[in-house]
C-alpha cells in the first residue's frame, strides 16, 4: 500500500534526482518534468482520499496519513492540501515550459520539483507549527535557483533568505505557549502571547510592504519565469497557512484581529508598489513591482475572509498566476533577445518581437486589472466587497491600479521605434505560439470570466474549512 | 574519555565564563573585519552555546550545535580561502574581500552602543523557563544579531549576523522544548543554511576578489548596480 504523501514526495524528488542528472539535456529535463507534475496534478485531483485504490497494479491511499509516532510528526493530504498541491503543480508545468522556450537556464527545472516537494510538504504537515521550517528550506533552495552560477550580485538570494529564516523560530517559540495554555484555562496570557508570535511570524513571511524588499531584488537578479514561480508558489504556501492557522486556531482571530492588519497591510503593499511600478527603469523591477501590487490587491482579499473574501481571493490567486506567467514569458524573452533589460536599451524590441511586446502589455495591464483582461472581473469583485465596508480603500487600490498602468505604458513605449543596436533574432515560432495562446486565453477569460466559477466552486468547501 | 567526561573536564567554563567568551565572540563577529578572526570567533561562540545548551538538554544533543558550527565554519574557510587577499590578483589592499559597507570604528561605536541598551534593558527582558544567565545571553545574541544584519551587506558578516541570532534562539527554544526531532531538523537546517551563505559569500566575493581574471559574466551587472 502507498500512502498519499509518500507518492507525492516520492514522485518529485525521484524525478528532481533524475532530472538534475539530465538537467544538459534542457528539453528533455523540461518536458519530463512538465509530464510528470501534469500526471501527478491529475492523479491527486481524480483519486478519492478515503479510500483506497489501484493505480498501475498497486494500492494507493490518497488520504491516508504518514505519521512517526514517537516525534508526533504526520504528513496527510487533506481536501485542502489537494487543492493547493494541485494549483501548484499545473503552476509548475506551464512555468517548465515557459523556462524552456524563454531561456530560464538549465538548474530550474529539478530545483522547481525539489521546491514543489518541499511546499507540499508544507501543505501536508502536523503539527502545523513545524509548516514554516519547510518555508526556510524552501528558500535555501531559492537561493541556488536565483543566484544559478551568477558572481557579483547577492542581495536577491539574501533577501528572500533572511525574513522566513526569522520567522520559524517566532512560530516553533509559539508553539510552545499554545501547549502551555491548557494547563491553565483561565490564564489566557500564554495564547495572547502566542497570537502576537504568531502575526509577527507570518508578517515576515508574508513579507508586505515595507518589508517586501526581496521582491524588487529577485526581480532584479533572477530569470524572470523562476522569480515568478517562487512568488506564485511561496506566496500561495503562506496564505494557505496563514488561512490553517486561523481555521485552526479561533482564538488567534479573536487574540488578534487579523482582518485589520491584512487589509492595512494589503492596502499600503497595493499603492506603494503601484507608485513605485510607474517609475522603474528596469523590465525585471517593473515586473517586480506589478506583481507586488497584485500580491497587496490578495492580501486585501485574504483580509475580507470573513464575508465572500476567500472565494475572491481564490480566484484572484488563480488569475494572477495566469497573468504573471504571461508577463515574466515576455519580460524573459525581451531580456535575452535585447541582452538589457534596461528600457532605455530595449527600443526597437517591437520589430522583432511583436507577439513578446504584446503579451508584456496585456500581462501588465491584466496585473492592473483593466477591462477585457483575466483579472478584472476578480479586481471588480473585490473592489465591490470593499467598497461595501469603505469606499475609501477601493481609491487607494485603483490609485495604485493606476501606477501599474504608467508602468505598463511606459514599458510598452520602451519597446516602440527603430533598432539601434546590434540586429536582434526574431522571436522563436513556438515561443510566440505559446505567447499568442497565453494572450488569447487571457482575453477568453476575460470577456467570458464565469468560466473559472466552477473550478473556484469546486475548491471553496475544503478551503474555507480547512481540517486538520 | 567519554563525552560526558570532556564535558565534566569543561565545566569550569559552563555559566559566566561561556556566557562572558560568547558575548566577547558574537561581538567580534560584528566588528571584525578579517574573515580568519570572524570564524575563528563564530566557532568558539558554537563550542560555548554548546557547553551552555548541556545544561538543558543532553550532552550528545548540546554536542550537534558545536559540530555544526564547525562544520559550518569549515565551510565558511573553504570558500573564504578562495577569495582572500592575493598581491598578484591586482586587487589593491584597502579593496581585498570582504569590503565592508562601514568603518571600524563606526562598528565599534554601534556595539558600545548595543552593549547600553542591553544594559539598561536587560532586567525589563522576561522570558519562560531560562535563569536570568540565559535571558542575558539570549537577549545579548538577539541584539547583537540584529546590529549585525543592519549593519552588513557582505554574506560572509550578513550569514554569521544571522546565525548568531538564531543561536539566541536555539537558546531559548532548546530550553523550552527538549525534543529530539525539533534539534534534528534545527541544525540540519542551520547546516543547510550555511551552505547556502557559504555559496553566496563565494558568489559575491568572486567578483570583487579577481576583477582582472574571472569577469562576471552576467549581462546584466551593469544594470543591476544602477
Amino acid at each position: 500500500m502507498i500512502y498519499g504523501p509518500e507518492l507525492v514526495l516520492g514522485v518529485l524528488l525521484a524525478t528532481a534526482a533524475a532530472l538534475y542528472v539530465l538537467r544538459r539535456l534542457e528539453g528533455i529535463a523540461a518536458l519530463s518534468a512538465a509530464a510528470v507534475v501534469v500526471g501527478l496534478a491529475v492523479l491527486l485531483w481524480r483519486l478519492p482520499l478515503d479510500i483506497p485504490v489501484e493505480v498501475f497494479g498497486r494500492s494507493v491511499w490518497l488520504g491516508r496519513a504518514v505519521t512517526w509516532e514517537a516525534e508526533r510528526v504526520t504528513l496527510q493530504i487533506g481536501p485542502a492540501a489537494v487543492v493547493l498541491i494541485v494549483f501548484l503543480l499545473i503552476v509548475a508545468a506551464i512555468s517548465f515550459v515557459l523556462a524552456r522556450l524563454t531561456y530560464q537556464g538549465h538548474t530550474f527545472y529539478p530545483f522547481g520539483l525539489l521546491l514543489l516537494a518541499i511546499w507540499t510538504i508544507a501543505a501536508m504537515v502536523q503539527p502545523l507549527i513545524l509548516a514554516p521550517f519547510a518555508l526556510v528550506l524552501a528558500a535555501i533552495i531559492a537561493v541556488f535557483l536565483i543566484q544559478a552560477g551568477k558572481t557579483g550580485e547577492t542581495r536577491g538570494a539574501w533577501r528572500q533568505l533572511l525574513f522566513p529564516t526569522l520567522a520559524a523560530p517566532l512560530f516553533l517559540i509559539a508553539g510552545w505557549y499554545i501547549e502551555q495554555a491548557p494547563l491553565n484555562p483561565d490564564d489566557q496570557t500564554p495564547l495572547v502571547i502566542a497570537g502576537w508570535l504568531l502575526i509577527a511570524g507570518f508578517v515576515l513571511l508574508l513579507q508586505p510592504a515595507p518589508l517586501h524588499v526581496a521582491v524588487p531584488a529577485v526581480a532584479g537578479q533572477a530569470p524572470p519565469v523562476v522569480a515568478v514561480f517562487l512568488w506564485i508558489g511561496g506566496q500561495s504556501t503562506v496564505l494557505f497557512l496563514l488561512q490553517r492557522f486561523l481555521v485552526i486556531y479561533p482564538w488567534l482571530t479573536a487574540t488578534i484581529d487579523s482582518s485589520a492588519w491584512l487589509l492595512w497591510l494589503g492596502v499600503f503593499t497595493a499603492v506603494l508598489a503601484g507608485v513605485l511600478t510607474a517609475v522603474q527603469q528596469t523590465l525585471g523591477r517593473y515586473l517586480g513591482y506589478a506583481a507586488l501590487y497584485d500580491y497587496g490587491v490578495l492580501l486585501v482579499a485574504m483580509a475580507l475572509r470573513g464575508t465572500a473574501g476567500l472565494p475572491t481571493a481564490l480566484w484572484l490567486a488563480l488569475t494572477r498566476a495566469f497573468a504573471l506567467l504571461t508577463l515574466a514569458s515576455a519580460a524573459a524573452l525581451i531580456r535575452h533577445r535585447m541582452e538589457s533589460d534596461r528600457l532605455s536599451h530595449i527600443g526597437g524590441a517591437i520589430s522583432r518581437l511583436p507577439v513578446a511586446v504584446t503579451a508584456l502589455i496585456v500581462g501588465g495591464l491584466a496585473l492592473a486589472g483593466l477591462p477585457l483582461t483575466i483579472q478584472f472581473a476578480s479586481h471588480w469583485a473585490l473592489f465591490q466587497l470593499l467598497a461595501e465596508n469603505d469606499p475609501r480603500w477601493v481609491l487607494f487600490l485603483i490609485l495604485g491600479a493606476t501606477g501599474v498602468i504608467m508602468g505598463t505604458v511606459r514599458a510598452g513605449y520602451a519597446c516602440l521605434g527603430r533598432l539601434t543596436g546590434s540586429p536582434v533574432e526574431r522571436e522563436p515560432r513556438l515561443t510566440s505560439l505559446l505567447l499568442l495562446a497565453l494572450v488569447a486565453l487571457g482575453l477568453v477569460l476575460g470577456l467570458y470570466p464565469q468560466l473559472l466559477a466552477t473550478p473556484v466552486a469546486a475548491v471553496i468547501l475544503p478551503l474555507s474549512t480547512l481540517g486538520p | 574519555m567519554t563525552l560526558a567526561d570532556l564535558f565534566h573536564q569543561l565545566s569550569i567554563l559552563i555559566g559566566l565564563p561561556a556566557v562572558l567568551i560568547a558575548a566577547a565572540a558574537s561581538a567580534t563577529i560584528v566588528v571584525a573585519r578579517d574573515w580568519r578572526f570572524v570564524l575563528f570567533a563564530y566557532a568558539a561562540l558554537s563550542v560555548m552555546l554548546a557547553l551552555l545548551l548541556s545544561q538543558v538538554i543532553p550532552t550528545e544533543w548540546a554536542l550537534l550545535q558545536a559540530i555544526v558550527g564547525g562544520l559550518i565554519a569549515v565551510m565558511f574557510f573553504l570558500a573564504a580561502r578562495q577569495l582572500r587577499w592575493h598581491p598578484a590578483s591586482g586587487v589593491r589592499w584597502q579593496d581585498r574581500w570582504p569590503q565592508m559597507v562601514s568603518l571600524g570604528s563606526f562598528r565599534l561605536l554601534a556595539v558600545a552602543l548595543t552593549a547600553v541598551a542591553f544594559f539598561v534593558l536587560r532586567d525589563q527582558v522576561t522570558l519562560p523557563v531560562v535563569d536570568v544567565l540565559f535571558r542575558d545571553m539570549i537577549f545579548w545574541l538577539l541584539l547583537i544579531g540584529l546590529l549585525g544584519l543592519a549593519l552588513h551587506e557582505e554574506p560572509l558578516h550578513a550569514g554569521l549576523s544571522l546565525l548568531v541570532l538564531l543561536g539566541g534562539c536555539e537558546l531559548l527554544l532548546f530550553s523550552l522544548v527538549q525534543q529530539r526531532l525539533l534539534i534534528g531538523l534545527l541544525e540540519g537546517g542551520r547546516l543547510l543554511l550555511g551552505l547556502a551563505i557559504a555559496y553566496l559569500m563565494a558568489a559575491r566575493g568572486l567578483e570583487t576578489a579577481r576583477p582582472a581574471v574571472e569577469p562576471s559574466p552576467t549581462w546584466n551587472a551593469d544594470d543591476l548596480r544602477a
